[in-house]
């Protein structure tokens, strides 16, 4: 049946959908359902978007009428360093397939997930969307960069071409339940965690590297997937959506490793290591245009995300990626 | 003769795709000018397969395996048809660029020069324009999806010399003229265009029509003048980093001192005519070849005048085989 009370139905595939970005759609869907929605969680067991052929399968499999595409290969710093070319080649396959199979089909939407790593190395803060192209990205990952800022350009020749209605969001940094807590490869507050872990079991503080005063903006998975599902349903343009807490919700990353401490009761608290290197002060991302769509949107403060994405590792440390 | 080693030097098979277009006939000129014995090339046409494919493209280098590969291949068209199918022209191109790239790679090639444009530039910028400019900013729009392609060569260019050492480099011509080029009047290029519309305009006793003032200042390189610097850059040009190929700053010439060349090269009796209600492009776009001086400082350039003749002649001669 295509039309039930009044909405088309949707056949909505999200690629990726069994990471951290993924299973936190799948959360923020069951609590806001809608009746006409029928989500697909995609993972690498469905098929190798690298390779059009299974692409392509998997498209005809389950015909999607939307698609949430977060499917990518990532990495942390080193890999990145070591493997520009393969993040290159393969993320372009990946979007290439994704992409194009969408537009065969006939998909309605596809909403790409972009990320503020991929800007400008060279620019001026805040950061906003109209900056992406602007100049070269930071050297260690350029090749990841340049693979996700394309998809920006392919929405773009898609819709000019063809009208298409293929867009991305770009999250700042990303926090959650199924996280990457890899102590070298993962981001700073699964980082944290996992060092506070560790901590918590040897009775030692959690040693933070350097200053502990730069500045940045995190989200929390579950904020960013309710944003997702906004984006998916409502936004319409073709030009890409910052998807980030205010400017005001700015944390120093000491304030961070301090709320961690806490969330794991460390009785020797935090330690500021500063014979390490601080990473840049400030990397503002202005959010200025999901704030003109949704200027009510509440964020989950930072101190409970944390904690909840503590208890999470606590309890499933055995599955959890490190 | 099998041997690797040939007077001291190894052997080199070029591989030249789009060997038949208005750069790679230049090449093919350019190198029977100035021939090394260790080098053979072999010019690619579309005849010999669909660079869009990824298996009809490793077939083509499993059958010559090349050691050098100069890629000129692209889907490329003029101003309207570009911006009608930015996806075409940005999906088309990726995909060629990667297959042979990817099979250059493959297949241990020491060596591969792809072929950039000006026009790919930010086009919002400084001038003069250099190699470290191109990732400034986003293209014209009018043909950004052919430029985010060609672009897109640069980064694979790097991204493959850091993963795996591969010696992948690019140079980036400005305004290129000369036999074999594309004479459409619609799609074609400034000096083609003119050309065509000169060789028309000397058979309808009429003068050539120039759109706009004729003031916009412009550098144009000969195909032949393009071509050495090709080999050149083939031969010994080790860096990773792009290198515009232009003349210099003080040979940028006006479009009406362009039209006027081409007038003087058909004998037009009735000269030029400005078409001052026609919009002017920008006025100037000077590209530095400043990194190419560096490296030849005595290359001497064709003079504009007499690169314009020889090219008329060819097309006079060769009008009917001439792409229109």
């Amino acid at each position: 049946m295509w039309l039930i009370m009044g909405s088309e139905k949707k056949i909505i595939l999200v690629t990726g959908g069994s990471g951290l970005v993924g299973q936190a759609i799948k959360q923020a869907k069951q609590q806001d359902p809608r009746e006409n929605e029928t989500f697909i969680f995609l993972s690498s067991k469905d098929g190798d978007l690298k390779d059009p052929a299974a692409t392509q399968r998997i498209f005809e499999r389950y015909k999607p009428t939307h698609v949430i595409h977060l499917a990518a290969m990532v990495g942390g710093l080193f890999n990145n360093m070591k493997h520009n070319l393969d993040f290159l080649r393969n993320n372009i396959l990946i979007n290439d397939n994704v992409l194009q199979n969408s537009y065969k089909l006939g998909v309605k939407k596809v909403v790409s997930c972009l990320s503020t790593c991929i800007f400008p190395d060279q620019t001026t803060y805040p950061i906003d969307e109209t900056m992406i192209h602007n100049g070269p990205p930071h050297s260690s990952n350029f090749g990841y960069s340049y693979a996700k800022r394309l998809i920006d350009v392919q929405n773009h020749a898609y819709h000019q071409q063809h009208g298409c209605h293929f867009t991305a969001v770009i999250p700042t940094n990303v926090f959650g339940a199924y996280d990457n807590f890899n102590l070298e490869d993962g981001h700073v507050i699964p980082g944290l965690i996992h060092k506070a872990y560790i901590a918590k079991k040897e009775g030692k503080p959690l040693v933070v590297y350097g200053s502990g005063k730069p500045l940045r903006q995190f989200i929390y998975s579950i904020d960013l997937a309710k944003l997702f599902l906004f984006v998916l349903r409502e936004y319409e343009e073709i030009d890409p959506i910052i998807l980030s807490v205010d400017e005001s919700s700015e944390v120093s990353i000491g304030e961070v490793a301090q709320i961690v401490a806490d969330a794991f009761q460390l009785e020797h608290g935090i330690v500021l290591d500063s014979t390490k290197a601080d990473g840049q002060y400030k990397k503002t991302a202005s959010n200025k245009k999901l704030r003109g769509y949704l200027p009510d949107f509440q964020f989950m403060p930072l101190k409970d995300a944390i904690e909840r994405t503590v208890q999470w590792f606590n309890l499933n440390y055995n599955i959890a990626r490190k």
